[in-house]
């Protein structure tokens, strides 16, 4: 597809998710502001309850090729199922996700499987294996899924912790190290067979806010360094400001605005612009 | 009628459990899981350095019960000598398929809870699932290999261990039998095919052990107090089982036929 004929397309993909019917949608204009560049991942009006908890109401939201972009919203909004989602963790009750153009939901088992090798995943505490040190961890997944040697599988994830400031570390167990210590790890084993796309699910939780600028250099640098697509959720307007090159703003369920981080910062949306100045005043309240 | 809400939430459990331990044994029988045999194999290492100790351990105990019931018992009856008929029977058939399932379910069974629901609630086994890794083979059909792989062999070895007790107990502390008539009548009353048919009600034991804390401990939910009710659940569940299993396997394997020397 040609660059124009995106742009077009996407100049013309403002949604039209605005339910008059309903006023908790009223800030919610869907609006997708071009990206010049092809979406790596797509939400297509994406619908996903657990029990009576209507959690993804109508998600339509494209995560571009490329770029770091961000997933912003208020607690309890979606941002870590919409995740889960993305890497088939999650099934939606209705709507479509699609990863490089195919379908997430129509893929049978082993495709799933494949098409996860793509994804790198930093979970929230890590998720480190708690069975096993830090250059196991790292090594885990090169050693299932690579024919490489012991020898050059040490080789990368010794660069891998070398980047992430872990050099001195490997042999230890993931309860002996510090939160900020165990989200590098998990970054450094999301990295290792050098994904296409790198979800990062609030990495600034639990972080001070120097920690959390350095680990928010560190994505950059690295995002620099290797390319590809990085979906970073976090409601931490600071983190945003530092590193996003695109930004989806979330809330009930639905979009209310995305597109890029410059633009949505200057969004005229009343919620996009307190939400994105952390504001007290402005639509959204403690309810 | 609200009445049926109880029994229809067991029967789904219970189809919920039977299928995710089909898939489990579909795994293993599809030989899939040799994908990952040096996980089975660290698992294997985990089974014999943590639980051998244990079983053979109550084995043993119940073994020396085993003894001193049957010498008591059969000095009541005027036949001392007899001892190791009791010995015999309650070991090889009873007390040691049970002593081994209760040991496997409270130590083993709530161990794999434990373990797969800590995982779980750490996301780690998210972590495994989105590295493209099949997480039930990884972590399920590798537990179940394992314990077949080693359960055998420590089971035959506990037997051992009640019969090793129950001579102690009836030749050496009670004493009415000499060491040669003890053994004459023990080995009378048992032949291979009932140490064949033990092993079978130890290993089904231990299978449905091992799947129903893979179950549980892999669909844990709600925190630390969520791996808490799943390991509970899981250990009754287990000693129900254990016992069904327990008295289907002694009407199957001896309810028509006592294989004894008994009468004609």
């Amino acid at each position: 597809m040609s660059e124009d004929k995106m742009q077009a397309d996407d100049a013309t993909r403002v949604a039209s998710v605005v339910d008059d019917r309903d006023d908790e949608f009223k800030w919610h204009t869907g609006k997708q502001l071009p990206t010049g560049v092809q979406d790596a991942i797509e939400f297509v009006d994406v619908h996903k309850a657990f029990g009576r908890n209507k959690i993804l109401r109508g998600l339509n939201m494209g995560i571009p090729e490329d770029k770091i972009s961000m997933i912003l919203g208020p607690s309890g909004t979606g941002k870590s199922v919409c995740i889960k989602h993305m890497v088939g963790l999650l099934y939606p009750d209705q709507g479509d996700i699609i990863v490089h153009g195919k379908s997430v939901p129509m893929m049978h088992d082993d495709e799933l499987f494949d098409m996860r090798k793509k994804f790198g995943v930093l979970f929230q505490d890590g998720a480190l294996f708690g069975s096993m040190n830090l250059l196991d961890n790292v090594a885990f997944p090169l050693r299932q899924h690579t024919d490489k040697g012991e020898e050059e599988v040490m080789e990368i994830v010794n660069r891998r912790l070398a980047e992430v400031g872990l050099t001195n570390a490997g042999d230890k167990m993931p309860n002996e190290l510090s939160g900020g210590m165990r989200k590098r790890a998990g970054f450094a084993r999301a990295l290792v067979l050098d994904p296409d796309i790198v979800l990062f699910d609030e990495p600034d939780s639990g972080l001070d806010p120097v920690r959390t600028a350095l680990l928010c250099e560190l994505i950059q640098e690295i995002h620099e360094e290797n390319g590809g697509a990085y979906v970073v959720i976090t409601h931490d307007i600071m983190s945003a400001r530092r590193v996003a090159e695109h930004i989806s703003v979330l809330w009930k369920g639905r979009i209310v605005e995305s597109g890029p981080a410059e633009q949505l910062f200057n969004s005229d949306n009343a919620f996009v612009r307190q939400f994105l100045a952390g504001d007290s005043q402005g639509p959204l309240g403690m309810e | 009628m609200e009445w049926l809400t109880v029994p229809r939430e067991w029967l789904t459990s219970a189809g919920e459990i039977a299928k995710f331990c089909g898939k489990i044994l579909g795994q293993v029988y599809s030989l899939k899981v040799f994908r990952f045999f040096g996980e089975t194999l660290r698992q294997s290492g985990i089974l014999i350095v943590s639980s051998t100790i244990v079983i053979w351990g109550l084995v043993f105990i119940i073994g020396l019960q085993c003894g001193t019931e049957g010498a008591y018992f059969s000095r009541s009856v005027g036949a001392p000598s007899q001892a190791g008929v009791f010995a015999a029977w309650c070991d090889l058939r009873e007390l040691v398929p049970y002593a081994f399932g209760y040991m496997m379910a409270a130590k083993v069974g709530t161990g794999i809870v434990a373990e797969l629901g800590s995982m779980r609630i750490s996301d780690e086994i998210d972590a495994l699932e989105v590295m493209g890794i099949d997480s039930v083979l990884f972590l399920c059909a590798t537990r179940l290999l394992a314990s077949w792989l080693v359960l055998p062999f420590v089971y035959l070895a506990a037997i051992g261990a009640g019969f090793f007790a129950s001579y102690l107990a009836v030749v050496q502390q009670v004493g009415d039998v000499s060491s040669g008539g003890y053994f004459l009548v023990f080995w009378m009353f048992q032949n291979p095919p009932d140490l064949v048919y033990s092993l079978i009600k130890g290993m089904v034991m231990a299978t449905v052990v091992v799947l129903v804390g893979c179950y549980y401990g892999y669909n844990a939910s709600g925190g630390p107090v969520g791996v808490g009710t799943a390991t509970a659940k899981s250990m009754v569940l287990n000693i129900v089982m254990v016992h069904l299993i327990g008295m289907l396997g002694t009407q199957v394997f001896w309810g028509a036929n006592p294989r004894a020397p008994i009468g004609g």
